[in-house]
């Protein structure tokens, strides 16, 4: 044959005759065995789908630990026990419903209608009460021989023994609901079973919740199990290991009791959380059972918001704290020096505007490093002005404001800030400029961002993504997943200038606004912020109209372990009601250490605590 | 580009055919989960209605341009196949839960449904390509390794039964080329050796199933409780079946996966032996039609993709099947046409609307 002649298709055709062939011998067999089953067999299958069929009852699988850093419990599980009650075994209805009624305490008419409600499917046992208290698994136990057909099952129930430490932050767990079932992703759930509904319950409950098990029951005609075919042990979910430190967050949650807002500790040079609080919040424990709905109601419409993570969910203006980006855009752009000086008399006019600081009669006249010691308010005001709202906005982008932090916990506040381009700032005038110079306005951030942004000064420029979740291990102990911190950009910034910036933090500590954070012999360094709720002099004296109280920090300055972030909601000066909640966290996790510095400079006066 | 002398060439028959099966299996995944305690799955049968609508419109533009531009776009419709199923991985691993999706806006498709057909044209065109040198064993390395390639990646989302599926359509090309049986040797002796180092990659899940198919009282509950299920819904369909609507054994959630994988059991419970008769003897009508016009063709480009269709169609057809009847392991293969799945449903029609795209030109070329 020609060489270059090549009928392709025509090759195939023998081919292709084999394959139709192959293709039919394949049906052929698909047939004889449809034959068999549906033909041959099919009367014994008919039988063993209508009156002899296998059921299956689910087990539930126990969720998984959720412990801190080091291996402590946060999260754990509680054997607790169910009352069944089967309706065929029951010989004399009345006289159980009476015996039940008393160990329930309730009336026997409701057990009677429950067994009436139940007598349709007589084999099947019938849910009376979830979760026995001791008393009661007492009575029935003692009481087993009257109580026909009456049994107890055990069941694993979430447990937190911190109570509503964490509770934010952890989340909570509850029976799946009808707006959930309606979705896809919740398509092989079944109602009644129990899914992680907020924070890390939530977030890594396909880890948590393990593999339901199940009984394999043989059922006669009228649905009575005739025997357990084979049980397949439930497989315990994962454990969550976190990078929260219990001692510190402990520490945390008694040093902001009684208090409305929130706390959140990172290592500044990882990204870890290792302590976060927010309040007001809830007792998960509530919800593991079935929750009443009046607790429901009581928790879901509280004005006060208990189910919110004040911690990145909640944004408020950030005050003084502002005064920190001001401070770098200024010593970037060359606007501003160390030795940049201004006057304060205790008021700026920009044109006939007044604008006034937050002490009366002023500071005087302070160069920077002053400026943010005392956090004086006009010194800032006259160089935000000169920095320009521009160069500021740009800064604090690049410091992670304005941005979601990356928690991935659900929603995340991403704060506000003027556009920097001009024309998209519509209206803007030098009065709003003056106004986000000291961190109010149209300057909003969440505390977990003024968080990522202290660690930043902290750690050199680094912004981490705040993470919570350091590893997942198996039941039997193997890591099925670990997670490293993840830098998401290194700011542009001179390494003098963050130096400068840490120091007069320092000095905020050590002889300024932020002196009740000052543990003795522990260099920390602080700024304190206090975010105005309404304009001066309005609504004043209303406890939900005061102004927040913030108070960010690290710690040791020269090497930084912790970074803080203190919100009190409308609890007055920041430097009054934040600080001293950021010193009790650090002497429980730093400790005392020797002084360092001359005890004159320590001492901070009273009157000098404001902002 | 379509002029009258190509609808007159359509396949009016084909197409009914293709249609019939799509309202089956809409019809049969309203019945399924009819009982559903989820609202969701309840509503999965709208959602099919839109995917028949959306196949139907996929088949139609796979008739239109004609498959000689195809040709010239095959090697990049892989090379993008291949980059997606990369993504799947990528993106999957970043995320929890299922891996085989990727989604785009509110809309999430599964690549490795359409790499069988990626594959398929690569092969085509890469054979078409090489027609003067198919006789020297080593043409046949690359698309072997692409292959491979391809599987790789699949079997990483885990998804074991579409990895073998592309590896089966392969195979099954290069054997209707004419490779020599004797060719594969080397192949198979390499296969039982790799076999190990296989069972070792497969997820727990997967070992399991098949072990359990081997001996099903391993796992009477979890994967043998499957195909036990299974068994017992088809036999009592007995020969007229239950009637739609009417099959407790199916829509009772005795059965897992009863639209998508099991949608075959559902159907032989509902419409009995007959039924299931008729269903797989549509299915060979499109099989040996599809395979008729692959002989028919005087373009080996052609001719190839229309076989390589046809085999696809087959052998998902025949281990679907074969699965639900018992006779294979429990392996994630969908029915083409039957079963729910939007991305399932898209590539097979696309598939069958290239098969009439060739039919319609066999007298152009």
């Amino acid at each position: 044959m020609d060489p270059l002649f090549v009928p392709p298709a025509h090759t195939l055709t023998p081919r292709i005759r084999t394959a139709v062939l192959c293709i039919a011998v394949g049906f052929l067999v698909l047939l004889l065995r449809l034959w068999y089953l549906q033909i041959l067999e099919g009367n014994r299958y008919f039988m063993l789908s209508t009156s002899n069929r296998l059921r299956v009852r689910p087990v539930e699988a126990p969720r998984g630990f959720i412990l801190d850093r080091n291996g402590e419990i946060l999260v754990e599980n509680r054997p607790t026990f169910d009352l069944y009650v089967t309706p065929e075994d029951v010989t004399s209805p009345k006289e159980v419903a009476a015996a039940l009624a008393e160990i329930l305490r309730v009336t026997p008419a409701e057990i009677e209608a429950r067994l009436a409600e139940g007598s349709l499917q007589p084999y099947q046992p019938l849910l009376l009460r979830k979760d026995l208290d001791e008393r009661m698994m007492v009575a029935v136990e003692e009481r087993k021989l009257d109580l026909p057909g009456v049994s107890l099952r055990i069941r694993p129930v979430r447990a937190y023994p911190g109570g509503g430490m964490a509770a934010n932050l952890l989340g909570y767990v509850s029976e799946v609901n009808q707006a959930q079932l309606a979705r896809e992703e919740y398509q092989d759930f079944r109602p009644g079973d129990n899914i992680g509904q907020a924070g890390v319950e939530r977030r890594f409950d396909a880890f948590i919740r393990g593999l339901d098990g199940g009984e394999q029951v043989e059922v006669d005609a009228r649905g009575r199990a005739v025997r357990l075919v084979s049980r397949i042990e439930p497989r315990s979910g994962s454990n969550i290991y976190l990078t929260i430190d219990k001692r510190i967050q402990e520490a945390a949650e008694a040093a902001f009791a009684g208090k409305k807002g929130a706390v959140v500790a990172m290592n500044p040079t990882t990204g870890e959380i290792l302590a976060m609080v927010s309040r007001p919040s809830y007792d998960p424990n509530l919800f593991a059972q079935r929750l009443s709905g009046e607790d429901w109601q009581r928790i879901a419409t509280d004005p006060n918001h208990p189910l919110q993570n004040r911690a990145f969910q909640a944004q408020y203006p950030p005050g003084s704290v502002f005064k920190l980006i001001v401070a770098i855009a200024g010593l970037e752009s060359g606007a501003l020096t160390p030795e940049t000086k201004f006057n304060c008399p205790g008021y700026f006019y920009l044109g006939n505007v007044r604008f006034d600081d937050w002490k009366k009669g002023g500071h005087g006249t302070l160069d920077l490093r002053g400026a943010i010691v005392n956090s004086c308010n006009v010194y800032f005001y006259q160089a935000g002005l000169r920095v320009g709202i521009e160069e500021i906005t740009r800064v604090a982008r690049a410091f992670g404001l304005g941005e979601p932090p990356g928690l991935d916990l659900g929603d995340e506040a991403k704060g506000h800030l003027p556009d920097p381009a001009p024309r998209l700032r519509r209206g803007w005038s030098a009065g709003n400029t003056v106004v986000a110079s000291i961190g109010q306005g149209l300057v909003v951030t969440s505390p977990m961002q003024l968080l990522t942004m202290v660690s930043a000064i902290a750690n050199g420029g680094t912004i981490y993504r705040p993470w919570v979740v350091k590893k997942i291990a198996s039941l039997s102990g193997e890591i099925l997943e670990e997670y490293e911190p993840a830098p998401v950009r290194q700011v542009q910034v001179k390494p003098e200038t963050l130096a400068f910036i840490r120091q007069a933090m320092l000095g905020v500590v050590n002889e300024g606004t932020g002196a009740r954070a000052k543990v003795p012999g522990l260099p920390i360094g602080g700024k304190t912020g206090t975010a105005q709720v309404v304009r001066k002099g309005e609504g004043k004296g209303q406890a939900e109209l005061k102004d927040h109280g913030w108070f960010v920090s690290f710690a040791p300055v020269d090497n930084p372990q912790i970074a803080l972030v203190v919100l009190v909601e409308n609890g007055g000066f920041g430097g009054q009601v934040a600080a001293p909640v950021a010193k009790a966290i650090y002497e429980a996790a730093l400790g005392p250490r020797q002084p360092f510095l001359r005890p004159e400079i320590a001492e901070a006066r009273e009157q000098d605590i404001g902002d | 580009m379509l002029d009258r002398r190509l609808l007159t060439h359509f396949d009016w028959w084909f197409a009914g055919t293709i249609l019939g099966m799509a309202v089956l299996g809409i019809l049969t995944i309203y019945s399924a989960n009819s009982l559903a305690m989820s609202p969701f799955r309840q509503n999965l049968y709208l959602r099919q209605i839109i995917w028949v609508g959306l196949g139907l419109v996929a088949l139609v533009a796979a008739c239109l341009v004609s498959y000689r531009t195809l040709a010239r776009f095959a090697y990049l419709l892989f090379g993008v196949n291949l980059l997606l199923l990369l993504l799947v991985l990528v993106i999957g691993k970043a995320g929890l839960g299922a891996h085989r999706w990727l989604r785009i806006g509110g809309f999430a498709f599964q690549p490795s449904e359409f790499a069988k057909l990626g594959l398929v044209l690569f092969l085509a065109r890469y054979f078409d390509d090489h027609r003067e040198r198919l006789r020297e064993p080593r043409i046949m390395l690359l698309p072997a390794a692409l292959t491979g390639l391809c599987m790789l990646l699949v079997l990483k989302q885990p998804d074991l039964g579409t990895a073998l599926l592309l590896g089966f359509i392969a195979l099954s090309l290069m054997l209707m080329l004419g490779l020599d049986w004797r060719h594969l040797l080397p192949f198979a002796a390499g296969g039982v050796a790799l076999a190990p180092l296989l069972w070792m990659f497969l997820k727990d899940y997967q070992r399991r199933r098949i072990l359990v198919f081997l001996n099903p009282d391993l796992d009477p509950l979890g994967a043998g409780y499957h195909i036990a299920q299974s068994k017992i819904a088809v036999g009592s369909g007995g020969f007229l079946g239950k009637g739609w609507l009417a099959a407790s054994q199916s829509q009772l959630n005795f059965l897992p996966l009863n639209h998508t994988d099991f949608i075959f059991a559902v159907l032989a419970e509902q419409w009995g032996f007959l039924g299931s008769l008729l269903v797989l003897l549509a299915y060979f009508y499109i099989i040996s039609k599809g395979l008729h016009i692959a002989r028919e063709c005087t373009d080996l480009f052609a001719a190839l993709l229309a076989a390589g269709i046809s085999a696809m169609l087959a052998i998902q057809v025949l281990i679907n099947t074969a699965m639900v009847l018992g006779m294979m392991p429990v392996v994630g293969i969908p029915l083409p046409l039957l079963s729910y799945g939007g991305s399932s449903l898209l590539a097979t029609m696309l598939g069958l609307g290239l098969l009439l795209n060739i039919y319609m030109r066999r007298f152009l070329y």
